[in-house]
């Protein structure tokens, strides 16, 4: 549909494709505000939430719902329906509102929305200047706006919105009261450095919307393999429509990250490349930690697999996850005897169920809900077993968590990460595994 | 925490509060806490001896503490005074106790130390880095921190 | 109109705290709670028990039991207690008294004390939180053996 809204012809339809092939360097986060669409930069947005539970601020602005407890940070939340005199449907005390969190400059913030759509890629050329007839809002909050597949965005000016100045004007006109601290004002700066070039950038906005929608940070553990698998994925798109929209996109382009048998027993071919990459351990007592176990397949493999290498030694292993769920039903693990690999069985018993873990295992395994990203109270460790651990975490906390590990490990220990995660200094730490499994020791 | 202490807990707080104050009791979502710093106003604490160290923290407002003082009591109580908070340590007794008996059968060999009450006046947490299981439980007089900090003995 | 007092009650009895000839059971509390002691207190007396003395750890509970026998009919005894715990409490007064009877109250259930205290001598062990009617009964039942 061209923008008079007739049916194209073909010769129309082939100039809006190469409309579209032109690189996309603007990417938004699309909402919608009483029945019309809106945007705003992706680098604003930190990520998607549903809350709810807002703590009332009293003697705030009326369109601040609150304050929101964001894993810890307290942010301020607004309704923008409200900030907008726009109609907003009421919800119930507790319902989840669609909340995008914002982060501009220092501040972030919570933005309360009718719907959250989806992530829609555009060359900024393609924005028109906002025209007073395109928004019931205020003109100078609007960026501009622009067409993208038959619908009307117009996207929001999100610095000049939360800046200081603005906020004071909105306020004087709601009420005497002055709100929250107001973010910085912030000028160009905020875009991408990465703006370059076109490949760059989208390689850049692929980054942030697996950080939004599966918090998988791309980083040096993790880089080799996201800018290979990029490549990939530009050979498959076939160059075209590179950008992540959803979490379906997220998760296809991760596809290929997990390492394999996550979530399952190992097979007999790669219990027995772990078993060969274990190096002979001077210790008596065999300490292990294994973060992120999820329901406890890869722990209770790996336990068979060190009872096999290290006959005579005491092994203590500690696995954890911070998923309540999962690490819940890991001590009482029950399974049909065939679905259990065969380096396993021999330290199988049947039981009620199904059929368990022997004793000797199970002794060897302590399973706990814990947050790695808090104190442990372990010993010094002679293996760490974290596959596809460390991409899942922030920036800040990777480096934190890893430097735990590198503190924790014995001189001699053995790192395992995710096949494709590697430690980040190359001098400190050199490759003991191959290509199926990811392991490493201290350089001498 | 090590998963077979945690439904010990969560049971114990359910089944004894509600018994208790003979009214509906929900329990809210489990997470884990960093620091161990009570918040709520009053603390009753409980410690924890055996094949681990810890402590049981129970946390709550001053507001609900003498509300459930009354409820317990039969009687109208307004000040934290002798009674409110011997009564208030009696109830982080009981589900403690009622926690370790569970664990006890499971064949986890704990053991618990007299309870001890914290008012916002006197107290004095270190801030030890230690994580603990927080369970929150919702009751009509208002909300019951249960935290619980357990190390395995070494 | 005739009230509810103007009718003899139907199951009109004597409370279990008095004795055949009309005189209290005494009881001996021994529990490191305020609390539990004002609550035992108070289910015994609505039943005519009379209590005759309180003490707040097993050290004092055994000083008091000595000090009052034998015009103690029944002891109440919490474990978990400073000083002395209800254990050790109950072996020193069952070696003072044998015919002493001593019933456990406490939060702890766990089967080792259960067994341990009933072999000390403990005629009875009920685990807290307090059911009235099960005070009631078990402490009726000690006493009428």
């Amino acid at each position: 549909m061209t923008a008079n809204g007739e049916r194209m012809t073909e010769s129309e339809v082939l100039e809006h494709r190469k409309e579209r092939a032109e690189a996309v360097d603007y990417k938004m986060v699309t909402f919608s505000l009483a029945g019309k669409d809106y945007g705003v930069d992706i680098m604003n947005v930190k990520e998607i939430a549903k809350a709810g539970k807002f703590t009332f601020v009293p003697n705030a602005a009326t369109f601040l719902r609150g304050v929101y407890n964001l894993r810890g940070e307290i942010i301020p939340v607004i309704d923008l329906r409200v900030f907008f005199h726009l109609p907003a449907e009421k919800k119930e005390e507790d319902a989840l509102e669609n909340t995008l969190i914002l982060r501009i400059g220092e501040q972030v913030l919570g933005v309360i929305v009718d719907n959250i759509d989806k992530v829609v890629g555009i060359t900024s050329s393609s924005i028109q200047p906002p025209h007073p007839i395109f928004g019931d809002i205020n003109i100078k909050y609007i960026r501009g706006v622009v067409e993208n597949q038959g619908r009307l965005y117009i996207i929001l000016d999100a610095i000049r919105i939360f800046s200081p100045k603005e906020e004071e004007k909105h306020t004087i006109t709601e009420s005497p009261a002055v709100s929250f601290a107001a973010p910085e004002v912030i000028t160009q700066a905020v875009s991408s450095p990465e703006r370059q070039s076109a490949a760059s950038s989208d390689l850049g906005f692929i980054k942030e919307t697996l950080s939004a929608f599966r918090k998988f940070s791309a980083t040096e553990f993790n880089d080799e393999w996201v800018s290979a698998r990029f490549e990939e994925w530009k050979a498959q798109k076939k160059g075209k429509d590179l950008q992540l929209k959803d979490a379906e996109d997220a998760d296809a382009y991760l596809a290929g990250f997990f390492s394999p048998f996550s979530g399952a027993f190992w097979s007999d071919e790669y219990a027995n490349a772990v078993f060969a990459i274990l190096p002979d351990l001077p210790s008596k007592n065999i300490n292990v930690w294994n973060p992120g176990c999820g329901k406890g397949h890869e722990t209770y493999s790996f336990a068979c697999i060190l009872r096999n290498r290290y006959p005579e030694a005491h092994l203590k292993i500690w696995a954890n996850d911070a998923d309540l769920l999962s690490i819940s039903t890991a001590p009482n693990m029950v399974f049909d005897l065939e679905d259990v690999p065969e380096f396993c069985r021999e330290y199988m018993v049947k039981g009620r169920n199904g059929y368990g873990f022997n004793q000797t295992i199970r002794d060897s395994v302590v399973f706990e809900y814990h947050d790695v990203l808090n104190a442990n109270p372990y010993p010094e460790l002679d293996i760490i077993l974290a596959r596809d651990l460390i991409s899942f975490l922030t920036p800040g906390d990777q480096s934190r968590v890893f430097a735990d590990f590198s503190d924790k490990l014995k001189r001699q220990g053995v790192l395992f990460l995710g096949r494709n995660e590697k430690p980040p200094l190359s001098d400190e730490w050199k490759p003991i595994g191959n290509e199926l499994v990811s392991a490493y020791a201290r350089a001498e | 925490m090590r998963v077979e202490y945690i439904n010990p807990f969560v049971e114990a707080a359910f089944n004894v509060l509600k018994e208790v104050l003979n009214s509906d009791v929900k329990r809210g979502e489990l997470y884990l806490k960093s620091t161990t710093m009570p918040v709520l106003g009053v603390a009753a604490l409980v410690g924890l001896a055996g094949d681990v160290e810890g402590r049981v923290l129970f946390d709550m407002s001053k507001a609900t503490a003498l509300a459930v003082a009354s409820t317990m009591n039969g009687e109208d109580i307004t000040t934290m005074d002798e009674l409110a908070k011997a009564t208030i340590t009696e109830l982080a007794n009981m589900i403690t106790a009622q926690a370790v008996t569970k664990l006890h059968d499971l064949g986890f060999k704990f053991d618990l130390t007299p309870p001890a009450l914290f008012t916002g006046d006197n107290m004095e947490v270190s801030d030890h880095e230690v994580e603990a299981l927080i369970v929150p439980m919702e009751i009509p007089q208002g909300k019951v921190e249960i935290n619980v900090a357990i190390r395995e003995r070494a | 109109m005739k009230t509810k007092e103007d009718f003899p009650s139907i199951n009109a009895r004597e409370p279990d705290g008095k004795k055949p000839d009309g005189s209290s059971y005494r009881i001996l509390v021994v529990d490191d709670s305020m609390f539990v002691a004002k609550q035992i207190g108070q289910i015994l007396t609505s039943e005519g028990y009379d209590i005759i003395g309180t003490a707040a750890d097993g050290e004092q509970g055994v000083e008091k039991y000595k000090e009052l026998h034998p015009n103690v009919d029944l002891v109440t005894m919490d474990i978990t207690m400073p000083r002395m715990d209800g254990i050790t409490a109950l072996e020193h007064i069952m070696t003072f008294d044998k015919e002493a009877k001593v019933i456990m109250i406490s939060a702890l259930g766990k089967q080792d004390l259960v067994k341990k205290s009933l072999l000390l001598g403990a005629k009875n062990y009920i685990v807290k939180p307090l059911d009235r009617k099960k005070v009631l009964e078990r402490i009726h039942q000690v006493l009428s053996k």
